[in-house]
């Protein structure tokens, strides 16, 4: 397994470190730091050859990287790549396809004063565009130890299946606690329907997942400890408030029903979930597939067990 | 462990120095590290980009008049001989290009050569001049800007609003907090938006020239004037001083042009394209030059009233006066025209200062800060807020105490020029001092070429800093009986003087050669 972090040399470059390190410690993946520099052009730069600039911009880079290496403990191998290309955006997605990357960790946010996630440019470029689910450090995130509970929030809308499979697959391999969580916004004068539309989510998510838990194999299902919790507010932000989230736990999301397959597109909902959320995010492009459901036979246990 | 390609982890600080250069190896030969280059350009595509660093239409008209003013219709052949220096001059820059690709170049290439105190002057020197540019080209875009509106509305009244000093230096600066922004945020003018402007900048001169021909012909001229030979005789100039003057003005129309020389691995045929794109390059410069020269200089005369262009009320932008009368309703096309190319200047020439204070903030001959590149956005962010608040600042004080700023400015930039482009070529001339003798062709391009260069730059810079002491010179402005050009000019480079001075003091490694060493 390897995951790609897009790394930027301040606060949310370490975000995204930090939440890498702590993935890839549940799954005894590998890191690639990516740092980005701009393709430098002749065209818009007068009285300045180019070569200069691009050379002490390569020097920069690596001195980051040195500086990004030195954030991951040694029990998780890292590698560093400099990337040039125009779109850090694209050239991450770039990157992430070559390297084969499962996952693309960057920081989500450049530190909002009221909301813990104000989304990027770089960050929403890529939620438009990624192949590869792409996981989002919150501002500030700190935790490098592996994760302790994996959500997966239900929308009702098609596609459910997929992002449960993804969700049971995650936290199977990881040996945690999978929980599905059912984002409610009710209307102001629909509190006496919230039981209603509750149990009604409650129903659906519950078939979805029964559906999604590999039928034959008795082991798996009993070791994937699984429950369904429903959250309703007046808004989605709420709904998410009113939730507990432990440190060490991040929600999954499927992308909009809008992207073309295979790509993210944050949904207005997902967006909302986003700006409330204390826990990281990774959101899965629609018809993405877990690739190694049960590959964590072929991995070193002792590293499961190290974390 | 399974993931075998996992680089091992150093376990002390002993291993650290070893792994990180194994990294480094593995990103050089990586596909991560310089490869193949996107985005490399052709003979056509580096023509359009020593046509956009000139900027053409912007040169002209902020350096016709000044010039007309120095050397009267003797303007082609100043015009054909400034060439000359700068031809010789970029012949050097272009081998310490090749030998010591830097982005301080004339900072770094001088330091090499001269040691540190030579070599921050010629830094200094790079800076003031592209902060000196700065200013202008925004005071520029500015006039053109109010110019184009009162075009657009049909109401003369909204070009005077440049006049009212407060309104000008506020949207000037605007123009310059804009650039600088756009610059800033590591955002380029795109290889599409150069040929546009380069097209259009070339199809507007030429549409002018053929204007004010053809009032010429119909007798609608305001001061016909029959083309002569003595126009191109450049010892026709009547002094050495209004020879200097015309020279170093000049230098400053072809500043830019260097650029196509020091092209190699962006072009596709690094053999030839960068030796042809500069001989294209300077052939178009030099044909629209003289077109819109004679044509000006047939069309108004040099008479130094109405139009003409020796009157020195037109001289600080002979196109903001002369483009209605010549281009009728499509006077707006010069505008606009002029406008995009200046801002487009303004945007690609903050790269320049910006470039050199971080080189020199990373040698560490300023501050620390100024080396600093911004994470995000990939710019030298401190560097560039440092240059944006220079030439603001430098505008401001022009503008207060100059009759005519934009006229002054360009003198002293001239000057400026001639005193970094002399040290750059004579530090060539001194680092290759070695390798000179070994053949014709290192004799020429490594030692003839710059010597005669820099040589002739640094007279022009001397005669015309002695020259602009009277304070007739110029403008005609003055502080306290010495004119302001001598004051901007000499007041520039001694400002150079007593930093350098503050940096040694309170960082002395690099004056004392600790950091870029010198010779080879």
């Amino acid at each position: 397994m390897r995951y790609v972090v897009g790394y930027i040399a301040n606060a949310r470059g370490h975000d995204a470190v930090n939440l890498a390190v702590s993935l890839a410690r549940g799954r005894g993946a590998a890191l690639d730091l990516v740092v980005v520099v701009p393709e430098v052009q002749q065209f818009g730069a007068a009285h300045s050859p180019r070569a200069g600039f691009e050379n002490a911009l390569q020097e920069q880079a690596q001195e980051w990287l040195d500086e990004a290496l030195a954030l991951v403990p040694y029990d998780v191998p890292a590698k560093v790549h400099i990337r040039t290309g125009d779109s850090d955006a694209h050239t991450l997605i770039g990157a992430a396809e070559e390297l084969g990357a499962d996952l693309l960790v960057i920081g989500a946010t450049s530190g909002g004063i009221f909301k813990r996630f104000t989304i990027g440019s770089v960050a929403s470029a890529l939620l438009h565009a990624s192949t590869v689910p792409v996981a989002l450090a919150p501002h500030g995130y700190y935790r490098q130890e592996a994760l302790t509970r994996i959500s997966c929030g239900l929308g009702n809308r098609a596609g459910a299946e997929k992002l449960l499979d993804f969700a049971v697959g995650m936290a199977t391999n990881r040996e945690v606690p999978l929980r599905v969580v059912s984002l409610l916004a009710l209307g102001v004068g629909a509190e006496g329907d919230a039981a209603t539309a509750a149990g009604a989510a409650r129903e659906y998510a519950e078939r979805h997942l029964a559906a999604a838990l590999p039928a034959g194999k008795a082991e798996v299902r009993a070791e994937t400890k699984t429950e369904v919790v429903v959250a309703h507010g007046r808004s989605i932000e709420e709904a998410v408030d009113r939730l507990e989230w432990e440190a060490g736990e991040v929600l999954l999301i499927g992308s909009s029903r809008l992207a073309t397959s295979r790509s993210i597109f944050l949904g207005s909902t997902a967006n909302r979930i986003l700006r409330a959320l204390p826990v990281p995010m990774i959101v899965v492009p629609s018809d993405y597939e877990l690739k190694q459901l049960n590959h964590s036979a072929s991995n070193d246990p002792s590293r499961e067990a190290q974390s | 462990m399974s993931t075998e390609h996992a680089m091992s982890r150093p376990s002390g600080p002993g291993q650290k120095a070893g792994h990180q250069a194994g990294q480094r190896t593995e990103e050089q030969h990586g596909l991560s590290g310089k490869g193949l280059k996107a985005g490399s350009v052709g003979l056509i595509g580096a023509v359009v980009i020593g046509i956009s660093c000139i900027a053409p239409a912007y040169t002209l008209t902020a350096a016709l008049g000044p010039t007309v003013s120095e050397v009267g219709v003797h303007l082609p052949a100043i015009f054909l001989v400034g060439f000359i220096p700068m031809l010789l001059v970029a012949l050097g820059y272009r081998e310490l290009n090749n030998a010591m690709p830097d982005a301080g170049t004339s900072f770094t290439w001088a330091s090499r050569a001269f040691g540190p105190w030579i070599g921050w002057m010629g830094g200094w020197g790079l800076i003031a001049a592209t902060i000196i540019v700065l200013s202008n080209l925004a005071a520029v875009a500015v006039d053109f800007f109010y110019l184009m509106l009162a075009q657009l509305f049909g109401n003369p009244e909204l070009a005077d609003l440049t006049a009212n000093l407060p309104l000008n230096i506020a949207t000037t600066l605007v123009f310059i907090a804009l650039a600088c922004w756009i610059s800033y945020r590591g955002m380029e003018t795109t290889k599409s938006v150069q040929y546009v402007l380069v097209g259009f900048q070339l199809l507007v001169l030429g549409w002018f020239a053929v204007a004010a021909f053809s009032h010429v012909a119909n007798g609608t001229a305001f001061d016909a004037t029959a083309i002569q030979a003595d126009w191109f005789n450049p010892f026709g100039v009547e002094s050495f001083s209004a020879f200097a003057a015309g020279v170093s003005l000049s230098i400053f129309i072809y500043w830019g042009w260097d650029v196509t020389l020091t092209m190699n691995e962006e072009t596709k045929n690094p053999e030839k394209t960068p030796g042809r794109a500069a001989t294209v390059t300077v052939l178009v410069i030099v044909i629209i030059y003289m077109t819109v020269a004679l044509a000006t200089l047939s069309f108004a005369g040099v008479g130094d009233t109405g139009l003409g262009a020796g009157n020195p009320e037109n001289q600080g932008s002979i196109f903001a006066v002369l483009a209605g009368p010549v281009m009728g309703p499509f006077a707006i096309l010069m505008s606009l025209a002029i406008l995009s190319s200046s801002a487009a200047s303004l945007q690609s020439t903050f790269v320049s200062p910006a470039r050199t204070l971080l080189s020199m903030g990373h040698y560490k001959a300023l501050p620390q800060k100024f080396g600093r590149i911004s994470p995000t956005h990939k710019s030298p962010s401190y560097a560039t807020i440092a240059s944006a608040v220079a030439a603001a600042a430098f505008y401001v004080i022009t503008r207060t105490t100059s009759e005519n700023a934009l006229w002054d400015t360009i003198t002293a930039l001239g000057m400026m020029i001639c005193f970094y482009y002399g040290i750059t070529a004579l530090a060539c001339v001194w680092f290759f001092r070695a390798e000179a003798f070994r053949g014709a062709k290192a004799f020429f391009f490594k030692f003839l070429a710059p010597l005669l260069g820099g040589v002739m730059l640094l007279v022009m810079f001397v005669k015309t800093a002695y020259d602009s002491m009277d304070p007739a010179y110029g403008s005609g402005s003055s502080i306290g009986g010495v004119g302001l050009v001598f004051v901007l000019g000499t007041g520039v480079i001694l400002l150079g003087v007593v930093l350098m001075l503050v940096m040694a003091r309170i960082r002395p490694e690099f004056f004392k050669g600790r950091v870029l060493s010198r010779g080879h």
